[in-house]
């Protein structure tokens, strides 16, 4: 029963996507990878509208004050089990606004971070590694 | 014995495992066929499953607010209809239960998932599923007329509601879609807006409402929401299948189920390709199509074939 869980959670993650006060740039490239050139549609990750239906949060950009409690409120609803990505280098680490007066820093001052993408922009195929690594894990 | 073959039919072929099993593959033809057209290599062959045992297997949420009884009854009884509406529809040669009338039932079944649906979005406080189930309800009204109009042509034609006589009558004759292809495509389209699919998917417009009225539920709720979307799917195909297609054609008698099962795909393939060639449409030319349009040409079309069959 475990295995047939973790053979399906690992053909079938669903992304939520989430821009925590980011520049729009790591946005766009993660919208590549669902275009016909990089097709991660393969290995089953599908992009998903609704926290509920996710599997993956994919935050890019540096974490505002102002972001901070929707970020929480929807990782919260994201039914277990659940991982966090950090997209770009703003998210990994706040980049060039770590401590700016209104930013929180990088994407793990706030969640538990499976996975880290640096990169401004991170590049497609870094981000599909990064997928493949994390669900190696699973 | 009788009643142990009976039960078989309605467990095994062609009742829910069957049902079941061709859904999952046939919701696998969709997503590979719109790839394919994209130019995209698209997922494989086990997706659907995957996706199936994933949700199975998350955390499963109740949102406050809402009565969580009814939530976890809405799909069971949501995938019941579509399952029960699938013994009806002829699989290859046979359906478990056929009578005349039966295409009315299968119908009606049909559309039980939709008001469930409605209701789903319904019971929970929260906008986007709101705005979804309303959405589902309002294009409700808009398919069902012409969805309606469009296979009673047929009916008109060979003055049956029956869908094992629909298609015997066509190996009599020649498909209905070649009489009466402007019923078919008003079918065509009844039948996409029932499916919920592209162009006619505004109930969960992800853009604008979320994931529509699914958007608050997660896990095995989600998951018995998913697979009731494709069965009907399948049940759908089946009955375009039957009632415009021909069926399974008794010309070859031992590969019934060869023909009718290639035309099952054709026909999803079609509808992926609809969906690769059109963006959604508003709601309100949801509305104005199916009430300017599609119900007068199927009206029409009753008309023709009511006279020319006098």
């Amino acid at each position: 029963m475990e295995r047939v869980l973790r053979w399906a959670r690992r053909r079938s993650p669903w992304v939520l996507h989430y821009n925590s006060g980011g520049c729009n740039g790591c946005d766009i490239e993660l919208l590549d990878v669902l275009t016909p050139r990089w097709d991660v549609e393969r290995l089953g990750i599908v992009k998903e509208a609704a926290p509920r239906h996710a599997d993956i949060l994919v935050c890019t950009g540096p974490i505002t004050l102002k972001s901070r409690e929707p970020l929480l409120r929807i990782y919260e609803q994201i039914p277990e089990p659940k991982w966090v990505v950090a997209l770009g280098a703003c998210a990994c680490s706040g980049s060039l606004f770590g401590g700016s007066y209104h930013m929180l820093g990088g994407v793990d001052q706030l969640l538990p971070v499976a996975r880290y993408v640096p990169g401004c922009p991170c590049r497609p195929e870094a981000i599909i590694t990064a997928l493949a690594e994390l669900l190696e894990t699973i | 014995m009788h009643t142990l073959l009976t039960l078989g039919e309605l467990l095994l072929f062609p009742g829910l495992a069957y049902l079941v099993t061709v859904a999952l593959l046939l919701a696998w033809v969709d997503r590979k066929a719109l790839a394919v057209l994209q130019g995209r290599v698209g997922p494989p062959i086990y997706q659907p499953l995957a996706d199936l045992l994933k949700l199975l297997g998350k955390e499963d949420l109740d949102t406050e607010g809402s009565d969580a009884r009814l939530a976890a009854l809405l799909p069971m009884i949501s995938l019941a209809c579509a399952l029960t509406a699938g013994l009806m529809t002829p699989v290859g040669n046979h359906a478990v239960i056929s009578f005349e009338g039966d295409l009315m039932v299968t119908l009606f079944l049909l559309s039980v998932p939709t008001l469930g649906l409605f209701l789903a979005g319904w019971i929970v406080p929260s906008v986007y599923n709101m705005l979804g189930g309303n959405r589902s309800l309002l294009q409700y009204f808009c398919y069902e007329v012409p969805l309606l109009l469009g296979l009673a042509g047929p009916a008109a034609l060979a003055r049956t509601w029956r869908l094992a006589a629909l298609m015997s009558a066509q190996s009599a004759y020649h498909w209905h879609v070649l009489a009466m292809p402007v019923g078919f495509a008003v079918a065509t389209l009844g039948l996409i807006g029932k499916l919920e699919r592209v162009p006619l998917d505004t109930p969960h417009a992800k853009a604008e409402i979320g994931a529509g009225p699914l958007t608050e539920y997660s896990g095995r709720k989600l998951a018995l929401w998913r697979l009731t979307a494709w069965v009907q799917t399948l049940v759908g195909i089946n009955l375009m299948v039957a009632v415009y297609l021909g069926g399974a054609d008794v010309v070859w008698p031992y590969w019934g189920f060869g023909v009718y099962a290639v035309k099952v795909v054709g026909y999803m393939g079609g509808l992926a390709l609809v969906q690769a060639l059109y963006a959604r449409l508003r709601v309100d030319q949801v509305a104005e199509m199916s009430w300017r349009l599609l119900v007068p040409l199927g009206l029409l079309q009753l008309a023709v074939t009511v006279w020319m069959g006098a």
